[in-house]
């Protein structure tokens, strides 16, 4: 479970990107977090991994205070950013078995790193290709797999989809509500509405920091997520916007 | 988990392209100028014993006493087999002096006097490549090696495991250096080959240990150049940022520094020019001259009753008066000369020593001496070598002019004394010890040493806090 209490982060220009944020991603739900760039999103994402310290508040991994115990909190966590570079001279095997060892996780073999890239829809034939001449969705791909092989409960998504092609996009939520329905928690940084629509279980709205709205799917029925986007991204009083 | 940190280090490096690149342009420079370095120490082995035969040829065919004091003889400075790792000074000072009874000898005819194009390049030997390619290398191996894992992403995805920072820098350092030292160790294991298996190439113990110990300055100063691109490449934001910033050092500590210091120390300790020294010799000479011219004057007019009396006491007694009257003159000479000498020696040696202490705040200038030490090929050692040929200059005189005066003819007959070499004192020059060498090259190790603490920490502490956001 992922859960922040009053998180607050001020930089040193005393810029506030994150202002007393509270909310819980809890396992076998995904989280959708939406907003402007700026808003604190990516803020949020890096208290989480405590590459930032926080002003105020806490942000807490399966309960484990991340400025307390940051080692061990990042037992409990994967990671996959908006773009997964790796290394570029190494295939997608070296890739996975060199993030694999360093999460801790000893003795698998290529069998196993065989099956966790076939299980995100990494064709074979590019398991021993470098990851330089990977696409972007590949490489996402493979991302996602070092998560798996991981097998952290919670899993921290910094806008996974931009850039990806709809197929790719597509597949990718797939193995997402996957995991999801392996009962990880998932929190997820987005603009991609659309696709964040099928599959969010929540949804929240950061704007200059804040978490302004906070809506469940059910809540979300018969709602236009569009127009709600548009809404809370642009610049209007607080008081003028819909609850 | 270091060991997977180091893996990972090594195996990232050794797979990309300019491992490659550097790999191939490494083997290929050291090889070839170890090879090119023993190549012309074997063309100057021979060149030495040529010039020493011919020296001694020259001697034994000359007429007179009297010949072979004005044309005196040549002292070859004889070749060093470390010269073929570092050149030093080797190839711009002169490798031969001529000692007789007339001129303070120097040594001339370096190799760059006779190829003068030679000396705007400066030679291409492996401290060379070092100090300037394998530095080079250094820099491109580290300028990214933070701040370019920060711009690809992997910084983040690796932290964000159980990864402690301080493991993560120490796996860098390592495994990095290593894949740092793979170019440099396999050609120089190769070169050290090429030596064993060479003909007529001997080195003897303390030539080998001369040896490690430039290849461990080696290993330091890439290490400096290496530790220096972590700490750059963990206090920038921008990879090509850290790229520029280390550029400019480097330029700083391998050309400015040891050019500046050497212009310093000629301001702050200015030397008479040698034809001051030269001008003041003479006048000394012109001085002593006259006075001497006088001396012989008085004495003919003294004795020039006994003359008339006794022609052959007379002679005797003349012979008598000018062995001790050359003799007076000439160790006057010497003596004003060799204080002149002293003096400007000083001086030389005191700017030099201010030019080298200034510059040794680059560890480009630190390498450079430190090696010369080593090989035997740097100014001290060429200080020393033309020490021993002055002090030898007054035994040869006084060897010369006793034998000249032995041999005055004044019967007239024109038969002059067969030259016999054999009672002719040698010159002798021992190489400096490498203990003497060993305790020369301490503040350069030193110096080494403590800029790769001073880097290293700035870089271990700025990753600790390093925003890799």
């Amino acid at each position: 479970m992922l859960e922040t209490i009053n998180l607050t982060k001020r930089y040193e220009d005393g810029q506030l990107a994150v202002d007393h944020l509270n909310f819980k991603v809890e396992p076998g739900e995904i989280f959708c977090m939406f907003g402007a760039n700026g808003s604190g999103k990516t803020t949020t994402i890096n208290l989480f991994l405590n590459f930032i310290p926080p002003t105020e508040g806490t942000a807490l991994i399966e309960g484990i205070d991340v400025t307390k115990e940051p080692l061990r909190s990042k037992d409990f966590i994967s990671f996959v950013s908006e773009n997964v570079t790796l290394y570029g001279n190494f295939t997608a095997f070296q890739n996975l078995d060199y993030f694999t060892k360093l999460a801790g996780k000893r003795g698998l073999t290529k069998a196993d790193y065989a099956k966790a890239m076939n299980s995100v829809g990494l064709q074979e034939e590019a398991f021993d290709v470098r990851t330089k001449n990977y696409s972007k969705g590949m490489r996402q791909k493979l991302g996602l797999a070092i998560a798996i092989v991981k097998d952290a409960p919670n899993i921290l998504l910094d806008e996974p989809t931009s850039g990806l092609d709809p197929k790719s996009g597509q597949e990718f939520l797939n193995l997402l509500i996957q995991m999801r329905d392996k009962g990880k928690s998932i929190f997820m940084s987005t603009h991609d509405i659309f696709r964040a629509k099928l599959i969010a279980d929540r949804v929240g709205f950061m704007k200059k920091g804040r978490l302004v709205i906070m809506k469940t799917r059910q809540e979300l029925e018969g709602e236009d997520l569009t127009e709600l986007y548009i809404q809370y991204m642009e610049e209007r009083p607080e008081s003028e916007l819909k609850p | 988990m270091l060991k997977d940190i180091i893996k990972k280090e090594i195996l990232e490096t050794i797979t990309s392209a300019k491992f490659v690149f550097t790999f191939l342009l490494c083997a290929i420079l050291i090889l070839l100028s170890v090879y090119t370095g023993i190549v012309n120490y074997r063309a100057d082995q021979k060149e030495f014993s040529a010039a020493v035969a011919l020296n001694k040829k020259n001697l034994e065919s000359q007429s007179s006493y009297q010949a072979l004091a004005g044309l005196g003889t040549k002292i070859n400075k004889p070749p060093q087999v470390l010269g073929a790792i570092s050149t030093g000074v080797d190839e711009a000072v002169g490798r031969v002096a001529t000692v007789n009874i007339a001129y303070d000898p120097s040594l001339v005819d370096s190799k760059y006097e006779s190829n003068p194009v030679f000396s705007v390049f400066g030679a291409l030997d492996l401290t060379f490549i070092v100090k300037i390619v394998l530095s080079l290398f250094a820099i491109l191996f580290t300028y990214d090696a933070i701040v370019g894992e920060k711009e690809k992403g992997t910084l983040k995805l690796t932290l964000s495991n159980r990864v402690p920072r301080d493991r993560l820098i120490l796996g860098k350092v390592i495994g990095g250096f290593i894949s740092l030292l793979i170019p440099l160790i396999i050609p120089l294991i190769l070169s050290l080959l090429i030596l064993l298996v060479y003909p007529n190439i001997s080195l003897a113990g303390q030539d080998w240990l001369r040896l490690l110990l430039m290849f461990l300055m080696f290993f330091l100063y890439l290490s400096v150049f290496f530790t220096l691109g972590l700490l750059v490449s963990a206090r920038t934001s921008k990879s090509s940022t850290s790229f520029l910033v280390l550029l400019f050092i480097w330029v700083i500590f391998v050309t400015i520094i040891p050019k500046l210091s050497v212009m310093s120390a000629g301001r702050l300790k200015p030397i008479p020019s040698v034809h001051e020294i030269t001008a003041k010799k003479d006048a000394f000479l012109q001085q002593i001259q006259s006075g001497a011219q006088k001396q012989v004057m008085d004495w003919a007019k003294e004795n020039s009753a006994m003359a008339a009396k006794d022609r052959k006491g007379y002679q005797e007694k003349l012979r008598k008066f000018l062995e001790d009257w050359q003799q007076d003159l000439t160790s006057k000479i010497d003596e004003n000369n060799a204080a002149l000498e002293r003096d400007y020696q000083a001086k030389k040696k005191s700017q030099e020593r201010l030019a080298i202490n200034i510059s040794r705040i680059s560890p480009a200038s630190a390498l450079t001496f430190s090696t010369m030490s080593f090989a035997r090929t740097g100014l001290d050692e060429h200080e020393r070598f033309l020490a021993s040929i002055r002090a030898y200059k007054p035994i040869f005189t006084k060897w010369a002019s006793a034998k000249m005066m032995r041999t005055i003819d004044f019967s007239g007959s024109g038969q002059t004394a067969k030259v016999v070499l054999d009672d002719m004192p040698q010159h002798k020059f021992e190489p400096e010890t490498l203990s003497k060498s060993l305790a020369r090259t301490i503040p350069d190790f030193g110096l080494m040493l403590f800029l790769i603490i001073v880097f290293f920490a700035g870089a271990y502490v700025s990753f600790l806090k390093f925003d890799v956001r």
